[in-house]
């Protein structure tokens, strides 16, 4: 067994996309995602900005299991309302993360409802609030949780948050013109997305799983590339970072 | 002539906004997720019999609407996001997948852009951000129109007026002056200006001094206010910062009788519901019966080391 957990190499994962100068947000879901924004400040982005959901650069001083309120983000350097998210929400940001009750091979997600349909759904999800950064932002990263054959799936129930669509055509069509999303993060795998086809492909496995695991756990037929390797794990800098600066109390292993 | 002082009684203020919910029952709350929720306002109005409401929100609520749904007072849901966060809202569910209520499929930007309309006194927002999303199809607030200046194909988010507000925040003076001292303030500033009747609770109230000497600490002037009510703990078990923290705990209890009452199972869904919505007789008992002053220290303490 490795000596880091599943959610600790999502963090450092995404940690090494973020850049330096960019802004961003982590969304409705957002442990893992705040964890790695912090962490890519910490070690190679000092001036990447947290901004776009009604604060600047906040300064937890622990992570929490949400991270959209006052006990996580009281701290921070500005303070914003709705008002001004009505307008980052236009104007987009450099990064964002989602995550659903499913998502596809073109990497929708789906929040709404899974069986049945809007008005009599089989199982009611929570919907979702922002469906803008998504598309207004320059890209985004699928970051479930959790990743099997329930939430991995051919085709989403609902569109709550547009990926690539049915691909490039249906994307061009719908006037999407940013690159959406770019990565599927999971506690097993990254994905990302084939550039001629834009469907869903195997990038790399984590250590521990194999790519039978993987395929097993999602349920479509995942793209395969020769040569699919082994995620980089976390350094121990990257490790000393998070478990002394961001994530003293352990949130990423419970 | 002297002012009228627009602090009241929690009852007074129910005289006001139950009968406006009869005559249009579009109620909208402040706060966001598990923070600032105006919870002993809601009690009180479904105490008094409130019923039949259409909710709005900021884009993301839960316990607060989960609630009014267990207690049978809501036909809609207009809210974006409807989730405990950490768990599925479980009388949400039950009532939208047993078709009992309606939940509408919405996005932020259609709640806050009619919020922003109707607060500016215009009949609505464009929006030029919505895209291929399955909610389009869906979202009753907007409709497409072309831009007279672009010409692209845009979405107009209608006027959005509710009936009544309720609001919580931690200050106010007898004016009805608030002051918010929460680092987030969500939508709440907007609603009170969106809003035919706003009723806000607060923690506690100051003298009239502490609100001339920082005027830029009021969050919403008194003119945007109907009436204050001194509530404390009024947004337990959300939280109300930098006062107290949100009570995890009793929002997970209440979330796992919800979830027993889904599966078939309601008696401690309707126990907690006699106990603390309809049978407590005012905010100590409540305070008394979820845990008294000893469990509130825990939740300021908490809040206090942040």
């Amino acid at each position: 067994m490795s000596d880091f957990s599943p959610l600790e190499q999502m963090t450092v994962v995404l940690a090494r996309d973020l850049k330096d100068r960019e802004l961003g947000a982590a969304g409705a879901a957002a442990l893992v995602p705040m964890a790695a924004i912090a962490l890519a400040r910490e070690l190679h982005a000092p001036n990447l900005s947290i901004g776009g959901e009604m604060f600047f650069n906040p300064y937890p001083s622990r992570l929490y299991p949400s991270m959209l309120d006052d006990r996580a983000l009281g701290r921070c350097e500005g303070s914003e309302t709705f008002i001004e998210l009505f307008g980052h929400s236009h104007h987009g940001l450099d990064f964002f993360f989602h995550s659903g009750l499913q998502h596809d091979r073109f990497g929708n997600i789906n929040l709404h409802f899974v069986g049945g349909t809007l008005d009599a759904p089989k199982m009611r999800g929570p919907g979702a609030a922002n469906l803008s950064y998504c598309h207004t932002s320059t890209r985004y990263y699928i970051c479930p949780t959790v990743h099997n054959v329930r939430n991995f799936v051919g085709k989403v129930d609902f569109v709550t948050i547009p990926g690539h669509l049915d691909g490039p055509q249906s994307k061009r069509a719908a006037g999407l013109t940013k690159e959406g999303p770019r990565f599927v993060i999971t506690p097993r795998a990254v994905m990302d997305f084939d550039p001629d086809t834009l469907e869903m492909r195997l990038k790399s496995v984590h250590c521990g799983n194999s790519v039978q695991d993987v395929l097993d756990h999602t349920g479509f037929a995942l793209n395969v590339p020769e040569g699919v390797g082994t995620t980089p794990p976390p350094s121990k800098a990257e490790l000393d970072a998070l478990r002394n600066k961001i994530d003293p109390t352990g949130e990423l292993r419970h | 002539m002297q002012r009228d002082p627009k602090l009241v009684e929690l009852d007074e203020a129910m005289a006001l906004a139950v009968p406006a919910l009869r005559e249009r029952p579009d109620l909208c709350l402040g706060g966001l997720f598990k923070q600032s929720r105006p919870v002993a306002l809601v009690r009180a109005a479904l105490a008094a019999g409130a019923k039949g409401l259409n909710l709005y929100s900021s884009p993301g609520a839960g316990y607060d609407v989960d609630l009014m749904i267990a207690a049978d007072a809501v036909a809609a849901v207009f809210i974006p996001g409807v989730t405990l966060e950490n768990r599925l809202c479980p009388n949400f569910r039950a009532a939208v997948e047993s078709q009992r209520i309606t939940a509408h499929a919405l996005d932020a930007l259609s709640v806050v852009g009619g919020l922003m309309a109707s607060a500016n006194g215009v009949p609505f927002q464009p929006i030029a951000a919505l895209k291929a999303s399955d909610v389009l199809k869906h979202n009753p607030l907007i409709s497409e129109f072309e831009c007279p200046i672009t010409g692209d194909t845009l979405h107009a988010a209608r006027a959005l007026r509710p009936r009544v507000t309720f609001l919580h925040a931690q200050e106010a003076d007898r004016w009805g002056n608030i002051r918010h001292l929460s680092t987030m303030v969500y939508a709440d500033q907007l609603m009170a200006r969106a809003s035919d009747m706003v009723i806000v609770s607060v923690d506690r109230i100051v003298e009239d001094d502490v609100v001339l000497d920082d005027p830029r600490r009021v969050t919403i002037p008194s003119h945007y206010v109907d009436a204050v009510v001194h509530i404390p703990y009024g947004a337990h078990p959300t939280a109300s910062f930098p006062l107290y923290a949100m009570d995890e705990e009793h929002i997970d209890a209440y979330a796992d009788l919800g979830d027993a009452a889904r599966k078939g199972d309601p008696a401690g869904l309707s126990e907690y519901l006699s106990k603390h919505v309809t049978g407590a007789p005012d905010q100590q008992t409540y305070i008394d019966e979820i845990g008294g002053a000893k469990r509130m220290q825990v939740l300021e303490q908490e809040a206090a080391e942040l």
